[in-house]
């Protein structure tokens, strides 16, 4: 795709992912159209919508949110962001070995695409929101962190993008001018679900990375590559969350903390029945989806160990069986769903709603949440 | 804005589509500072805005925001927080089978 001759700019950056001014971004950018506007004519590309969802919050509280508790820890953090070490990454080298797309397997590659679109509306949804939060707050502190995490989510986005865009898949953003309805989280239900969500995705990032480390021959794709680094953006995020959290102890303790059980629960259970929907791929990466799931789940528990006051008993008896009659029910009611089977698909709904109780009402481990919260990506 | 009844509105709005290498994002500014609600609907008026791969489009455009009703505007605050599965990133869709 890149097979042109760049020119050469200012600084002497070639790829946007250098470029240290606006400007000289967009005229790399610019050049870089030329080039592609002949290859998408060339190439009949299939078209994707990106649909990412729409947030609000309560501004008012969050904009009252003092880090003073943990500025320490906070200023390392941003100055550590702000220096942006990640910048230059997310581009093709040399690395980035040729895809044999017509050449893959024709279940893996849907499901390998499914993965792609859906990591990147994922990024961008994420870019969406941290950006709209960081638009309506005033709390400089909090604003900053946004607009740093917005950032880094388009730049994943687009790194993805250009895999998509690779294998013949064109992203539309054209979804603007489509209505669009804004639904409402509190604050700390954003810290919740996005610090596990920012946390697990650094331990599933991180899982296939070492796992293709020592099993280079699955590495069916070159993306694999740069997962290191992109989930130590990942990582970071959710020390931010973790620091946010730090600031009120009342967010991670009584009733929140049932709130706090149920998020993870709610997370495991949906990365475990989500994978398990993809045989394809974790078969060519020579991954089984069970040790996966609890792989993941270890190093997430491991992780949140930093703020959460529990972790789930990820080994008792009932976890994994009802995982699988979660997964199972879960199957059952897509099938009865297909097939208008109005009495199969409350039966099987029955099941799923019984499985994710019994799953929450396993008894969690008591965690006693170190004073320090800071932590470095180790796995 | 009354307990049952949608209002609607029009507003200026800034819409900035990056189609780049370096960022993939897309963002809607009200210009004269119009704040959405929960519950409310937003649509861009005009074609699509679509930018080229490579390109930043900055456009002016007028936007139309359908006010939730104070019903639904509450419904959407106390139901809002159950839909955070959204939020989390599995890094797949959500079809049961390809």
């Amino acid at each position: 795709m890149n097979a042109h001759t760049p020119k050469t700019h200012a600084s002497g950056a070639t790829h946007t992912a250098d470029a240290t001014t606006v400007e000289e971004g967009l005229a790399i950018q610019e050049e870089q159209a030329k080039f592609d506007s002949d290859t998408a004519t060339a190439v009949a590309m299939q078209n994707t919508l990106l649909t990412p969802r729409f947030y609000t919050t309560d501004f008012d509280e969050l904009d009252a949110v003092d880090v003073t508790p943990v500025r320490e820890d906070w200023d390392l953090l941003i100055a550590q962001m702000q220096a942006d070490p990640n910048k230059g990454h997310f581009r093709k080298t040399d690395d980035w070995d040729h895809v044999d797309w017509d050449g893959m397997e024709p279940g893996l590659r849907k499901e390998f695409i499914d993965f792609l679109i859906s990591s990147c509306t994922a990024e961008f949804s994420g870019c969406v929101l941290y950006k709209e939060m960081k638009r309506r707050g005033s709390n400089k502190d909090i604003t900053q962190l946004f607009q740093l995490m917005a950032r880094d989510e388009a730049r994943h986005a687009g790194f993805i993008n250009d895999a998509l865009r690779e294998a013949g898949v064109a992203v539309n953003l054209g979804f603007l001018t489509q209505k669009k309805k804004y639904t409402y989280f509190r604050p700390k239900f954003i810290y919740y679900a996005t610090y596990l969500s920012e946390k697990i995705g650094y331990a599933r990032y991180i899982t296939i990375f070492r796992h293709l480390e020592a099993h280079p021959e699955h590495r069916f794709h070159p993306i694999f590559k740069w997962f290191r680094e992109w989930c130590n953006d990942e990582f970071s995020h959710g020390e931010a969350f973790a620091l946010l959290m730090k600031t009120d102890p009342k967010l991670t303790s009584g009733v929140n903390a049932y709130w706090i059980k149920f998020f993870l629960t709610a997370v495991y259970a949906t990365m475990y029945v989500r994978d398990h929907q993809r045989p394809a791929f974790h078969a060519a990466l020579g991954v089984d989806p069970d040790w996966y799931a609890h792989e993941v789940f270890t190093k997430t528990s491991k992780l949140s160990q930093q703020i959460f006051p529990l972790t789930l008993d990820i080994d008792h008896p009932r976890w994994q069986r009802e995982l699988v009659a979660l997964q199972k029910a879960n199957a059952d009611l897509a099938l009865a769903v297909q097939r208008k089977q109005t009495l199969k698909k409350w039966g099987a709904q029955a099941r799923a709603a019984r499985a994710f109780v019994s799953l929450l009402l396993i008894p969690s481990k008591a965690n006693k949440v170190p004073a320090s919260t800071r932590m470095e990506p180790v796995y | 804005m009354g307990i049952l009844t949608k209002d609607v509105e029009r507003h200026p709005c800034e819409v900035e589509v990056s189609h780049c290498f370096d960022s993939l994002h897309a963002h809607v500014k009200f210009t004269d500072g119009a704040v959405i609600w929960p519950g409310d609907e937003v649509i861009v008026k005009g074609p699509e805005i679509m930018a080229p791969y490579g390109h930043v489009v900055r456009e002016q455009r007028e936007a139309v925001i359908f006010r939730a009703s104070k019903l639904e505007r509450l419904w959407t605050r106390l139901t809002g927080d159950f839909e955070f599965m959204e939020l989390c990133e599995f890094s797949f869709s959500e079809e049961v089978k390809l």
